[in-house]
């Protein structure tokens, strides 16, 4: 009674603060008012281009949605989430009770279970309800389970089957890893008892008598296995149809519980260290124990699941499990069921501890004050892994700042942007929230078990929201949907991480505001609305109300069955006849010395490993310890922003002052230093005197649109005996002018001119600017295919381009779509001319899975796999009128070409600071025939009126072959290209700008053509 | 609703078969045909018995079976007014079993206008007297019928100072009227009447056509190669054919042609027909030729620029065993030290090999360089240095 009071005190307070930002709370969120929408409708469009809620069993969340109906969606989880922790006590105090027979050791495991670390992390940081409320269910039935396997009295069969089905309906993976880890083991421990009434003592229970005893009961055993067999399977009948018809054929995704804990520290500490916690210390009590004769098959189970729950720390969890399995199972539910089956020992030792046998021999031998300091160290040591665990949200937030949803659901309902689909960037599992509060659907989705986009079950990702932690695989199916939204009707960006800014600028998306929580609002345009009818996996009338009506009616007759139990338990209001286990009670009288002492051993081996772990970790972390210290931990500080630490490292004696180097990095912008993450470095010491050193280091960024590899020296001299990094030499020039003016054409679109929730009137809709196709050819680029051409916006207002290339082979068939990525300057001003270049890029990796690039590069891609020959093309443009991202003022100031490089410098002519600039090369035959477009982005920022130098190595050993320049098959906004161009230019001049083209020299091309495009990071 | 209209027939004619046995005879009596809209509408029939067959009516909204009332020997069928109020044929057809009645009567627009229903577009068209708006005018009755053809529709425009006025006739339902721009770019306001009634205003913009040749400037404060001066190039006032100004945000682009025939570019948008560009001026001796184009459209004169140069010769300093080299001071044409940020680069070469260049900006007319020993041992170099254009070679250099 009283850990349920202290329990629900403790965390009932403490979820509020910490269960929205969980990883997994907000899901649960999600799928509760997909039920509270349509209880008896499974399939969900809002996520993934609709997928079936069938893929998780529904108690859970039927339960939230439930609630509600009464005060809201967290109303209902906090309400469930309440009801799980009180579950969870007294399932612990049951099963404790069950496993010691003894009602004060009982008391003390569910007191320390309150507080148990992994009860806390699984509640608080992982946010798992399911998977607790299935666990301690799980609990509550084993009593059950013992006493009809020891009377054989069928009320207790249906109560036990009762709980089971329960479990089952809130979490699938629970019992039936339940069944092996603890069911059977509770098996063994009733025939152990059952044993031990036939013979006089422990130690005559042998083989034969075990057997004999399982045979006997082996009637019981087959109807209970078979009777949870069944409800297993029937309960949640329309999650294994629905498993059977989408099996999981996805790559699988990376989880932290299969590291390995000695390499990857952070995976260990939330996977291994924290949920085992103080139990860690207990573990030679806890294996003594359960290896006892009575508790043996407990003893094999916890040995089984402490092994598994290591995962990539020893081969054993791979060779247990299998490769399939390994990799699709997280692991750190085995750590978890393991300190929920060690915490009935807990409980005992902590009996033993306090007042029992344990007490008396630890005084008799060290003494009182060692006995009281020992219990403080252990009780101090519990409570502190509590609230690290508690506050671990705060020290490592796993989740961003909370998002002020409202201004998102406001923008989502105004002016029909509902119609369209949505993603977001940089919101972790609070989209979950998002969408469980608009009607408006997103592509991406955060349950990715119902992922089913080839695009997205092809590679590791969870979701496409935070892919930039995924690396490159992550952005490389990013962009994949960024370039061809109209795909998915997938026309609104919500982005909280600028990191994703420049990919979206590239891939023609432009900025429509910013909402006053802070998310930045980015569209597309030219992308139709959602149709109104979408398609879906229909399933049987029949799933649909099993699925429905189920979970609840196995609630409703397990509360029916149990309730008189639970009020005997709960309140002991009721002498009744002792259950059955209680006559198999332990003795804490002698508690066994060589135990003590193996703890104790123990104990320091564990003390000695922590410490010499803290030792590496300073030692590898000692920023002044050596050159290679000090490089790694300023381009670490400099990565994650932190300017002051990079100054602590910089030569104190360069009398370079931080507010100067501060100053300094604020006025550096660019792609390196406000778009990217470092990846790997490597430092190389070229040479390393007393006193100083030079280094090389190789540092690989990764940035939105590609992977950047740069080689810096760095020079680093020892002072005092320590390291430090000699500054840089910064950028001395003078801007001509201090202050200048320049007059830009800008240009506003109304949009609808009157306020109204109307379609927008036909007065108000723009006519879509004239582009003209000035050339388009199909050109084969050693293996890959690509439509090149110039396009050029012959209209007077500016136009924002989408061009979509669609291959076809002889016979017509259609081969291949996709649309110009990259290679275009997307918004062109009136009269301006573009070249562009459509790639034609599979979908990642479909056919190769096994041999996704480890180093994969984002400006890469996968070329799409031709059957046939490709030899016609179609080209769509499209244009619309935009006044965004019209920045002009980037001009080409200095070239010096040589026979593979082009150097160069950009000068920023105009007002704006440009953040990333694009070069992109057209390359011409000797006849100046157009034969190929590449692209060079340049990392470094350019400030207002100042100059960037450039490297653009030349293309060179590629063979091109121009396949078509029919320009028969090219539309401008649905009209043919040729008609448009002779009615607004019926004169072009025609190859104008030949003369003007740069000569090169170089064996395969004669000529160049440099186009600058422009993105800038923070417009004024 | 077929199967309602089947079973409706169907217990029609059942009713008949058990009714009817005498000679029924039904004659049509009303004597209008043409009915306008909206109006009341009862087709009567003369009976000389106590039947009451239905009466079966269609058009092109759909069909309807009408009950009668007998009133001393007259059906009287009212017609609904959901099929009264639409223009057009109504096919009627008695349902008795007998002589088959039919006829069709024809309903008209009520000559009065309570809504145009206007289109336009495009929006924007071109000067020049070719490109057009279309405007389309459906002038409607109460009950959105389009008024009958021939109805006259004064189609009203304004441009710059002229105003005119057209009657267009309708005809399939429809008034139309193609509006061709004119010479001038502008706006041309659009309004309808028909029957007294106007319609609101509609606007056409016309818009400029393609730009013709235009001439390019230039302007700067000095022509000194100092790499610190901007030069700004302007076009004329660009103009197309009809001598419209070209569309604010028109995009020029400058083709600069310099002294090592690299082509350099700048650009600039028009505002009221003059685009203007900058370019930084180069930091060594230049010899400039540029070319504006509006690509495929237009193009401008050639213009050629001098840039003079500012430093003809530099002073270079080994110290520190030759570890230190200090170059300047780098003096300007008025003998003033350059201002900051001159590139000047160092090429070591060991043996004839290019080691390495080291880069640095000038501060205060000065660049310093501090060899290190790490990435120089001790040996015999040369060294290669280049101010603004200009090359100095130290060979023979121990360090």
């Amino acid at each position: 009674m009283v850990a349920l009071l202290i329990g629900i005190a403790f965390h009932g307070t403490s979820i509020f603060f910490t269960l929205e930002t969980t990883y997994d709370a907000l899901i649960h969120l999600f799928f509760a008012d997909h039920y509270a929408n349509s209880w008896f409708e499974p399939w969900n469009y809002k996520w993934y281009t609709g997928f079936t809620v069938m893929s998780y069993p529904p108690l859970v969340h039927q339960a939230m949605a439930a609630f509600s109906f009464v005060g809201g969606l967290k109303f209902g989880l906090f309400t469930v989430a309440l009801i799980s922790i009180i579950l969870f006590i007294t399932g612990v105090y049951r099963f404790a009770l069950l496993i010691t027979a003894n009602r004060t050791v009982a008391g003390y495991a569910s007191l320390l279970a309150v507080f148990s670390s992994s009860f806390v992390e699984t509640l608080h940081v992982f946010g798992q309800l399911p998977s607790i409320i299935g666990i301690s269910v799980l609990m509550h039935s084993l009593p059950e389970i013992y006493l009809w396997l020891k009377t054989g009295r069928l009320k207790f069969l249906f109560t036990s089957l009762s709980l089971i089905s329960v479990t089952v309906t809130s979490h699938h993976v629970t019992p039936i890893f339940g069944m092996v880890f603890f069911i059977f083991p509770l098996i063994g421990m009733v025939l152990m008892d059952v044993s031990r009434e036939q013979v006089d003592s422990n130690k005559a229970i042998t083989i034969r008598v075990f057997l004999n005893s399982f045979f006997k009961l082996f009637k019981r055993i087959v109807t209970f296995g078979i009777g949870a067999l069944g409800i297993i399977v029937v309960c949640i009948l329309p999650y294994w149809i629905n498993s059977k018809n989408n099996p999981i054929t996805q790559v699988p995704i990376p989880h932290g519980s299969r590291d390995n804990f000695m390499e990857v520290t952070s995976s260990g500490l939330v996977f291994f260290l924290i949920p085992w916690g103080i139990l860690l210390i207990l573990l030679p009590y806890i294996f003594y124990r359960y290896y006892s004769k009575r508790y043996l098959f407990f003893g094999f189970s916890i040995t089984i699941l402490t092994v598994l729950g290591t995962g990539g720390t020893t081969p054993i969890p791979r060779l247990f499990l299998g490769e399939n399995a390994f990799n699709i199972l997280t692991l750190d539910r085995f750590t978890l069921w393991a300190s929920i089956m060690s915490l009935p020992l807990l409980g005992e030792f902590a009996y033993r501890f306090v007042e029992g046998d344990l007490k008396t021999l630890i005084q008799d031998k060290f003494g009182a004050i060692y006995h009281r300091l020992i219990g403080g160290i252990l009780a101090g040591l519990f409570l502190f892994m509590t609230i690290f665990t508690m506050s671990l949200g705060y020290f490592r937030p796993s989740q961003p700042q909370q998002i002020n949803m409202l201004p998102i659901i406001n923008f989502l309902n105004q002016d029909q942007h509902d119609h369209w689909r949505y993603m977001t960037l940089g919101f972790g599992d609070q989209m979950a929230w998002l969408s469980a509060q608009t009607n408006a659907m997103s592509v991406d989705g955060n349950y990715h078990s119902a992922r089913r986009l080839p695009e997205l079950t092809t590679r590791p990702i969870e979701r496409l929201e935070n892919s930039k932690f995924k690396g490159v695989e992550g952005i490389g199916s990013l962009q994949q949907f960024l370039t061809t939204p109209e795909k998915y009707n997938f026309k609104y960006i919500f982005s909280n991480d600028k990191f994703y800014d420049p990919i979206l600028y590239f891939c023609g998306w432009q900025r429509l505001r910013q909402l006053e929580n802070g998310i930045q609002v980015w569209e597309k345009l030219n992308v139709p609305p959602v149709s109104s009818i979408l398609p879906k996996d229909d399933v049987a009338t029949w799933q649909k109300i099993v699925w429905g009506i189920m979970p609840f009616l196995t609630v409703l007759i397990a509360f029916i069955l149990n309730v008189q139990m639970l009020w005997v338990i709960a309140l002991k209001s009721k002498s009744k006849k002792e259950p059955e286990f209680f006559n198999f009670k332990s003795s804490y009288v002698q508690f066994p010395k060589p135990v003590l002492k193996i703890t104790h051993i123990w104990t320091v081996v564990l003390a000695v490993i922590m410490g010499y772990g803290i030792y590496l970790f300073y030692i590898k972390n000692e920023s002044h310890h050596s050159p290679e210290n000090a490089v790694m931990a300023y381009y670490d500080a400099l990565d994650f922003k932190r300017f002051e630490t990079a100054h602590s490292l910089i030569n104190p004696k360069s009398n370079l002052s931080i507010s100067q180097y501060m100053l300094e990095i604020s006025v550096t912008d660019g792609l390196l230093s406000s778009y990217a993450k470092l990846d790997a470095i490597e430092i190389i010491v070229i040479s390393q005197s007393d006193s100083l050193a030079t280094v090389k280091v190789h540092t690989n960024w990764i940035t939105p649109l590609e992977k950047i590899s740069k080689t810096d020296y760095k020079s680093l001299l020892k002072w005092n005996g320590k390291w430090y990094i000699q500054p840089d030499a910064i950028d001395l020039d003078l801007p001509p002018d201090q202050l200048y003016s320049d007059n830009v054409t800008k240009y506003f679109n109304q949009g609808r001119r009157r306020i109204t929730t109307e379609q927008t009137h036909h007065e108000d809709i723009l006519k879509q600017p004239v582009l003209e196709i000035l050339s388009a050819k199909l050109v084969r680029y050693n293996d890959s295919y690509a439509l090149i051409g110039e396009v050029q916006n012959i209209d007077n207002v500016p136009a924002d381009v989408v061009l979509k290339g669609t291959l076809y082979n002889d016979d017509n068939k259609e081969l291949a779509t996709y649309n110009a990525k990259y290679h275009v300057k997307h918004k062109l001003m009136p009269k301006e001319v573009s070249s562009f270049k459509i790639n034609f890029e599979g979908i990642a990796w479909s056919k190769t899975q096994d041999s996704i690039p480890k180093t994969f590069n984002p400006d890469e891609f996968t070329p799409v796999e031709f059957e046939e020959q490709p030899t016609k093309f179609n080209l769509q443009v499209a244009g619309n009128v935009s006044g965004s991202d019209l920045y002009k003022g980037a001009t080409l100031s200095h070239l010096e070409i040589s026979k593979d490089m082009i150097k160069g410098k950009l000068f920023n002519s105009g007002l704006e600071e440009i953040t990333i600039s694009q070069l992109i090369v057209t390359y011409y035959d000797k006849n100046k025939t157009m034969l190929w477009v590449d692209h060079q982005f340049i990392p470094e920022g350019i400030r207002q009126q100042r100059q960037q130098s450039f490297e653009y190595p030349v293309l060179k050993d590629d063979t091109i072959l121009v396949i078509n320049d029919d320009m028969k098959n090219c539309f401008v906004n649905g009209l043919p290209n040729a008609p448009i161009s002779d009615k607004i230019v019926p004169n072009r001049i025609i190859n104008q700008t030949h003369p003007v083209l740069q000569p090169i020299n170089n064996p395969n091309f004669s000529f160049i053509k440099i186009e600058i495009n422009t993105y800038i990071g923070n417009p004024n | 609703m077929k199967l309602k209209f089947t079973y409706l027939l169907f217990l029609g004619l059942l009713s008949m078969i058990f009714i009817d046995e005498g000679t029924n005879e039904f004659i049509f009596i009303t004597k209008e045909t043409q009915f306008e809209a909206g109006k009341d509408m009862e087709l009567q029939f003369s009976s000389n018995n106590e039947e009451k067959p239905n009466l079966y009516i269609s058009n092109s909204y759909g069909s309807s079976i009408i009950k009668p009332t007998l009133k001393s020997g007259i059906l009287n069928y009212k017609i609904p007014n959901a099929i009264s109020k639409k223009t057009g044929v109504i096919y009627w057809k008695l349902l008795n079993n007998a002589a088959v009645l039919s006829g069709e009567i024809f309903i008209h627009p009520k000559l009065e206008v309570a809504t145009m229903e206007t289109y336009l577009g495009p929006p924007s068209i071109e000067v020049g007297g070719t490109d057009y708006a279309m405007l389309v005018v459906i002038p409607t009755d109460s009950y959105d019928n389009p008024l009958p053809d021939s109805t006259k529709v004064t189609v009203k425009h304004q441009f710059l100072e002229n105003q005119s006025e057209d009657i267009v006739l309708m005809k399939n339902r429809i008034s139309y009227k193609n509006i061709y721009s004119e010479n001038k770019t502008g706006r041309i306001l659009i309004a309808s009447e028909c029957l007294d009634t106007d319609s609101k205003e509609y606007t056409v913009n016309v818009m400029p056509a393609i730009p013709t040749n235009f001439t390019i400037s230039y302007q700067q404060n000095h022509h000194y190669a100092d790499g610190n001066q901007i030069t700004t190039f302007s076009t004329s006032i660009i103009k197309d054919r009809y001598g419209n100004i070209v569309s604010d945000g028109t995009y020029v682009e400058f083709f600069i042609a310099n002294a090592s025939h690299n082509i350099l570019k700048t650009s600039g948008t028009t505002i009221n027909g003059i685009a203007t560009a900058k370019m930084i001026h180069p930091d060594h001796e230049d010899y400039w030729r540029v070319k504006a184009f509006v690509e495929g459209m237009a193009e401008s004169n050639e213009i050629s620029l001098v840039y003079k140069k500012v430093i003809s010769d530099f002073e270079v300093a080994f110290s520190e065993d030759n570890r230190k080299i200090t170059v300047g001071p780098l003096k300007s044409f008025m003998n003033q030290m350059i201002p900051d940020g001159l590139e000047i680069s160092i090429s070591v070469y060991e043996n004839n090999k290019e080691l390495k260049t080291l880069y640095k900006s000038s501060y205060g007319g000065f660049a310093t360089f501090k060899l290190n020993t790490n990435d120089l041992p001790n040996s015999t170099y040369s060294f290669k240095i280049k101010v603004a254009g200009i090359e100095k070679t130290y060979s023979k250099i121990k360090l």
